[in-house]
């Protein structure tokens, strides 16, 4: 989930804090002072969040592109300027569209809003735009919600009794209101002091920028992991009454399958496993994150060394071509698998699937697998040949059962064609012939047409008197008999319209036809 | 809160009154192939379709399409499953976001009556089933009395069928027992007619609307029958071509706050089956995308109108019906950095599909073009899918959709470029069959947050360089999961889930697995490759038991022999250790897997008390308490602590299978190898106990001698006196007794007993 920090700088963050016996600060210091908190948390615990940095006032500028580099972060907090006044509109805008431009519109992003709380005034400020929410067209529409999912976290550099003499708060909860919901309001607690701020960005670290730690467990053999970006819950409205589904922190791998037999499943999302390694106050020692740095602590030099169950997992999934499937919650399942990101370069993935006891139709009931000792033969074969996967639905779709469709005249017509190609060929044909020819009397009477019996009774006679001289005797009499039966068929009523009657081959005493009917 | 929708049930009500029969004056061509081939010869009449004929077959295109892709299924159990949960989880529709299975469809035909041909039951719910109810009914009776019949009485039994549940329905309302009032019914009635005039569609209207009040008020004091919330009535009047419409096209609007009602005058032949296509798609919220660029070996068939000429590869475009859910992603990113996306030969044609004749069957709609990519290597992949979604082909028999369809049955797939007028080139999509099925699969085609994540080598563990990777490939081959018939667990109720039981196969395979080689010798051997791999059995058979046993005489063999081990060298100090000290560490990981392994069965024990019987002695005081202090550990930390311990039964047939396998052996262990062993049981020199509720713990046998053994022994003694004595133990000496002294005579070789056998 990439991070966008959108930093007021206008006028009004300059504002004094008034301060006891210290040095001053300005809305501004505090402001910074929390966000460089939140990189530096950043560095150490999700290195690999996407993070960009947006500076608005009346106009909005993307001071750091979208980077994992906190250094470049922290040094851009301390060189913005101070502009003019506050316009959150446009700025919302615009890292819509920087969003959209670097990650698409499916990827979730996390929007921080750092202000004072002075939403502006006149045109462009906060409470004009929302007065005028329903007047919009569809091209100047109000840029929330975001069109990819999000989450909008206000961090106000002031306290509630402060946003409370004005409509402040009341119109920061209609943004997030706004955004679907999605997101949440932070105020100062007490005055507005560099402590404050710190815990206010602690609960705002604690909220969304906790790594996710689990333990991955195949039987025995377990191991401590870290999973990035971190699993976020999920809600299913068909429920009747939805609770946020959360991943298990213990999670047991149940089997293994081929990634033939996986073939490339739906999934709601996927997240880096990373192996880490926790000592016994429970803070991880390397937590696998990337930069070699030459301070490398001996700790994670140490357990570098020490073997990893998520090392060897991802070492046989790749050389097998498999995945383990793993319980993440009830009714609940993701897959582990290698993720190659260059040919040296390769990786420990999961993928969460829907969530339902079927997540994916061609495995069938996740609680009906089970171990192939199990069943009474092998079903992968013995030399591995086999698979029992995938399940066969009960009934075949109609691209796969030759339905009959004539609302186009070329479906008609590729019938009838198909019948008369084999009557000329009688009687090696017989079976064809005879199959073709039920084929369109059971679609015909189902249908209720007819006429298109008696049409292909017709042609039926008359092809009998095309045969050449040369045909063999038993194919005028097999025409003569289907086209009989076509007409027999055509009266309706009959006996013989019965849909589950078959038109069958003229019993003759042509031994050598007799043979091709068998 | 989303419950049943509309689209849950649907009732199919087709006018089967006499002027039904009338022909739509519409002709087909039937007798091409003799036009074409055979000139001189005067092709037969063509024939043209009833209006019957017309309604029925675009009723069943309209079914076809939604089967494909909401295939019904059977789901109570699936359901049932997923409400029972727990309390407020329940779930109400089985997957998300999707009515996978949940589509009803109930058929009614109306004349002088109504005649319903199929049920809400999931078996009903095939085109099969319908062509054959439709072929017992057969087109419109010209002769039956035109005042008697009407599409009324279809109507009315549409909404009687309505306030009956479906599986579905009856499964959400027996599970939610209280809440049963919050499973709602909705439904949705299509009805094919010939109206007469506005006025007549309005009396239709009404009476729909008046039967839904009364069927309400019977169903609220029923325990079967469900209120109707909502019904949406789409009134299809169609007519045949060159006449005029009678009736005018209304867009939807609400009769009552349980009625919708909505009606469309369109002409029989090619127009109803296009508007019926254009239904399914909105009552179901599908989506059409075209794929492009198919290379196709041309047909020398003439059934198409447009010239086809042999011996010419030519490009097809098939056009599909999903979800729209798989267009998330490129509709939201329209008008962003994307080319138009609409099909190019659609776009902007929205004209009147009865004026528009350019159009062969009057479809109009957007569709989104993608690019077929010849797949170029059969290599399976696993992509990053975000959807999967079943398609219909729009014209399914075609040659190009069938050639398409074919293709991906045989379990091909195929990549689909989105079209862009410059740049790199996007695949956005996939399509690939799963068991006859064939999926539209979303991939993810922007920036990845994952982008240049470490490799798993810079991590934990990724220093170590000698993991098990092969051994636990193999591991996971055994692990393997596969669909098990629900019939054979269903049967016994207190039977586990196989998902269970596939759990309860790794606790066992994983008892004790080191990961690294260096950690391992047994596992670096193939002489114990056949105990470890039965050893992990839930139980064994007698022929398990012995192979176990021939693996540990085996390596007894190799001790005596002074065979190599391929021990590592890491991790110890010094030079290398001596043999005998390798085979102790060998012994004793060989008897920590066996022990991890006692409680799985009796015959598990019968492995591990022949490997007690058979490992060397350690050679010092000192090593011997060393070596149990760490394997004491190492069964702490596995927490396999063995806690039953019953020697003497299988004791017994150890020694027996041990025997006979023993006269293949030339030089036999000595004796008090087994007394010494650190982790043997007592010198067996007493009687078999016959009793089994005499459990002995294990923990007793390494300590000092507890009361009830020197009781036991006591008994024993004074028992063993109440029978006569062997002879081979009368005969023995020092306790031994020579066994098998004939083939010391015959072969003249000098065989050492090791004592065992005598001491039975």
């Amino acid at each position: 989930m990439p991070t966008v920090v959108l930093l007021d700088v206008s006028l009004s963050m300059t504002r004094l804090v008034s301060l006891e016996g210290t040095e001053e600060y300005q809305r501004k210091h505090l402001a910074a002072h929390g966000l460089s908190m939140l990189f530096e948390h950043m560095a150490t615990n999700y290195k690999l969040e996407f993070t960009c940095l947006v500076a608005f006032s009346s106009l909005w500028e993307l001071m750091v592109p979208f980077t994992r580099d906190y250094n470049t972060l922290q040094e851009a907090l301390s060189t913005v300027d101070d502009y003019d006044k506050t316009c959150l509109e446009s700025a919302l805008s615009g890292i819509s569209n920087i969003v959209q431009d670097e990650w698409g519109v499916c990827i979730p992003c996390q929007v921080i809003l750092v202000t004072d709380g002075s939403l502006g005034i006149g045109r462009g400020s906060l409470r004009h735009s929302l007065s005028v929410l329903s007047q919009r067209s569809e091209e100047s529409k109000f840029p929330l919600p975001f069109p990819f999912p999000s989450k909008l976290y206000v961090m106000c550099i002031a306290n509630l009794e402060e946003l409370q003499t004005t409509d402040t708060l009341d119109i920061l909860e209609r943004l997030i209101d706004l955004n679907n919901g999605e997101g949440q309001i932070f105020t100062i607690d007490g005055p507005l002091c560099l402590k404050n701020v710190q815990s206010m960005f602690g609960k705002l670290i604690d909220q969304a920028y906790s790594p996710f730690h689990a333990v991955l467990k195949c039987g025995h053999l377990v191991s401590d992991m870290q999973m990035f970006p971190r699993p976020e819950p999920v809600i299913i409205d068909e429920e009747l009454e939805p609770v946020p589904k959360t991943i298990n922190t213990e999670l047991d791998i149940v089997g293994f399958i081929k990634i033939a037999d996986i073939a490339s499943p739906p999934v709601l999302s996927r997240h880096l496993v990373l192996p880490i390694a926790l000592n016994k106050e429970g803070d991880d020692l390397g937590s696998g994150l990337p930069e070699e740095t030459e301070d490398e602590t001996s700790a994670s030099q140490i357990a570098g060394k020490m073997p990893s169950f998520c090392v060897l997992l991802h070492g046989s999934l790749k050389v097998e071509g498999m995945v383990a499937i793993v319980l993440l919650g009830p009714d609940w399942y993701g897959m582990l698998y290698s993720q190659a990101d260059s040919k040296k370069k390769s990786n420990l993935m999961m993928s969460l699937f829907e969530p339902g006891p079927e997540p994916l139709p061609w495995l069938g009931k996740m609680s009906q697998l089970g171990p192939i000792l199990d069943a009474e033969e092998n079903p992968y074969g013995e030399d591995d040949s086999k698979s029992p996967f995938p399940l066969q639905p009960r009934t075949k779709r109609s691209y796969a059962q030759n339905v009959t469709v004539w609302i186009k005249p070329s479906g008609l017509q590729t019938d009838v064609q198909k019948i008369l190609r084999n009557a000329r060929k009688l009687p090696e044909k017989t079976q064809t012939f005879y199959k073709e020819l039920n084929r369109l009397r059971k679609a015909a009477l189902a249908f209720g047409f007819l006429d298109l019996l008696k049409g292909v009774a017709d042609m039926l006679d008359r092809e009998c008197t095309l045969l050449p001289d040369t045909a063999h005797p038993d194919a005028a009499f097999q025409l003569s008999h289907a086209a009989q039966q076509l007409k027999l068929a055509s009266t309706g009523n009959s006996e013989y319209a019965a849909y589950e009657h078959n038109i069958a081959p003229l019993q003759t005493d042509f031994s050598s036809s007799s043979a091709d009917r068998l | 809160m989303k419950l049943f929708s509309e689209a849950h049930k649907t009732v199919f009500v087709v006018d089967h009154c006499p002027y039904m029969a009338e022909s739509c004056r519409q002709t087909v061509e039937f007798d091409m192939f003799t036009k074409n081939r055979a000139p001189g010869i005067i092709p037969l009449a063509p024939i043209s379709k009833s209006l019957w004929t017309c309604a029925v077959e675009s009723a069943m295109e309209y079914c076809r399409i939604m089967y494909d892709i909401f295939p019904a299924r059977k789901l109570p159990a699936t359901l049932s499953s997923m409400m029972s949960i727990s309390g407020d989880q329940r779930l109400l529709t089985v997957a998300p976001k999707q009515l996978m299975g949940a589509t009803r469809v109930n058929f009614i035909v109306s004349d002088s009556r109504a005649h319903t041909l199929n049920s809400w039951g999931q078996e009903d719910q095939n085109l099969q089933e319908l062509m054959a109810a439709l072929a017992a009914v057969g087109p419109p009776n010209t002769r039956m009395d035109p005042e008697c019949c009407s599409v009324l009485h279809g109507l009315v039994e549409a909404v009687e069928v309505l306030c009956k549940c479906t599986d579905y329905q009856h499964e959400a309302r027996t599970t939610l027992m209280e809440n049963a009032d919050r499973v709602s019914n909705r439904g949705r009635i299509i009805c094919i007619t010939n109206a007469k005039s506005d006025s007549h569609v309005r009396m239709l209207e009404d009476c729909v609307q008046e039967t839904i009040h009364e069927h309400n008020k019977l169903a609220a004091s029923s325990d079967n029958l469900m209120q109707i919330q909502h019904c949406e009535l789409v009134l299809i009047h169609t007519y045949t071509a060159g006449e005029d419409s009678l009736v005018s096209d209304r867009p939807r609007k609400d009769i009552s706050l349980a009625l919708t009602s909505e009606v469309h005058s369109v002409r029989a032949g090619r127009q109803l089956p296009a508007k019926l296509t254009t239904l399914v798609q909105q009552h179901f919220d599908l989506a059409s995308t075209t794929i492009t660029n198919i290379p196709m070996k041309p047909t020398f068939s003439v059934s198409e109108q447009e010239e086809q000429h042999a011996n010419t590869s030519a490009n097809y475009d098939v056009e599909l019906l999903h979800q729209k859910d798989a267009h998330t992603e490129l509709l939201r990113s329209e008008g962003k950095n994307m080319t138009p996306i609409t099909c190019d030969h659609f776009k902007g044609k929205k004209v009147d599909p009865h004026l528009c004749n350019s159009n062969r069957d009057g479809a109009v709609k957007d569709t989104v073009t993608l690019k077929w990519c010849t797949p170029r290597t059969n290599n399976v992949e696993l992509h990053y899918c975000t959807g999967a979604y079943r398609i219909s082909p729009v014209d399914v028999n075609s040659r190009p959709s069938s050639c398409l369809t074919n293709f991906l049955l045989n379990g091909r797939s195929v990549l689909l470029e989105q079209p862009r007028k410059s740049g790199s080139k996007v695949i956005s999509h996939m399509l690939c069959s799963h068991g006859g099925e064939i999926f539209l699969h979303v991939l993810s085609s922007v920036r990845s947050i994952l982008e240049d994540p470490p490799s798993i080598s810079e991590g934990c563990g990724g220093r170590v360089t000698d993991y098990r990777i092969t051994d636990f490939g193999e591991f996971m081959r055994e692990n393997r999961l596969t669909p098990v018939a629900e019939r054979g667990f269903m049967m016994d109720a207190s039977m586990e889930l196989p998902l269970e039981r596939a759990k309860s196969q790794l606790e066992r395979h994983t008892r004790y697995w080191p990961m690294i080689i260096s950690q391992t010798t047994i596992f670096n051997m193939q002489a114990v490759v056949p105990l470890a791999s039965l050893i992990v059995k839930e139980s064994l058979t007698d022929d398990d038991v012995l192979n176990c046993q021939k693996t540990i005489y085996n390596l007894v063999d190799m001790e005596r022999k002074n065979d190599h081990l391929p021990i590592s060298t890491v991790g110890t100090r010094g030079k290398g250790s001596k043999r005998d000290e390798q085979y102790r560490i060998m012994w004793n990981e060989l008897e920590t897997l066996v022990r991890a392994h006692l409680n799985n069965s009796e015959k598990h024990q019968r492995v591990l008390e022949c490997l007690l019987a058979c490992r060397s002695k350690p050679p010092e005081e000192e090593e011997r308490k060393k070596s149990r202090r760490k394997r004491e550990d190492k069964e702490d930390k596995s927490e396999k602590v063995v806690k039953d311990y019953e020697p003497e039964k299988s004791w017994q047939d150890s020694e027996r299978l041990k025997g006979t396998l023993e006269r293949e052996k030339e030089e036999l262990v000595e004796a008090e190898i087994i007394k010494d062993s650190p982790d043997s049981p007592e010198p067996l020199n007493k009687k078999p106990r016959v009793s089994i509720g005499e459990i002995q713990p294990l923990e007793k046998v390494k300590g000092p001698v507890s009361l009830l053994t020197m009781w036991t022994n006591r008994i024993n003694t004074a028992n063993s006196r109440k029978h006569q004595e062997f002879a081979g133990r009368l005969s023995s000496v020092n306790n031994k007794a020579e066994l098998y002294q004939h083939l010391k005579e015959e072969n003249g070789i000098d065989t050492h007993e090791n004592g065992k056998g005598s001491r039975q």
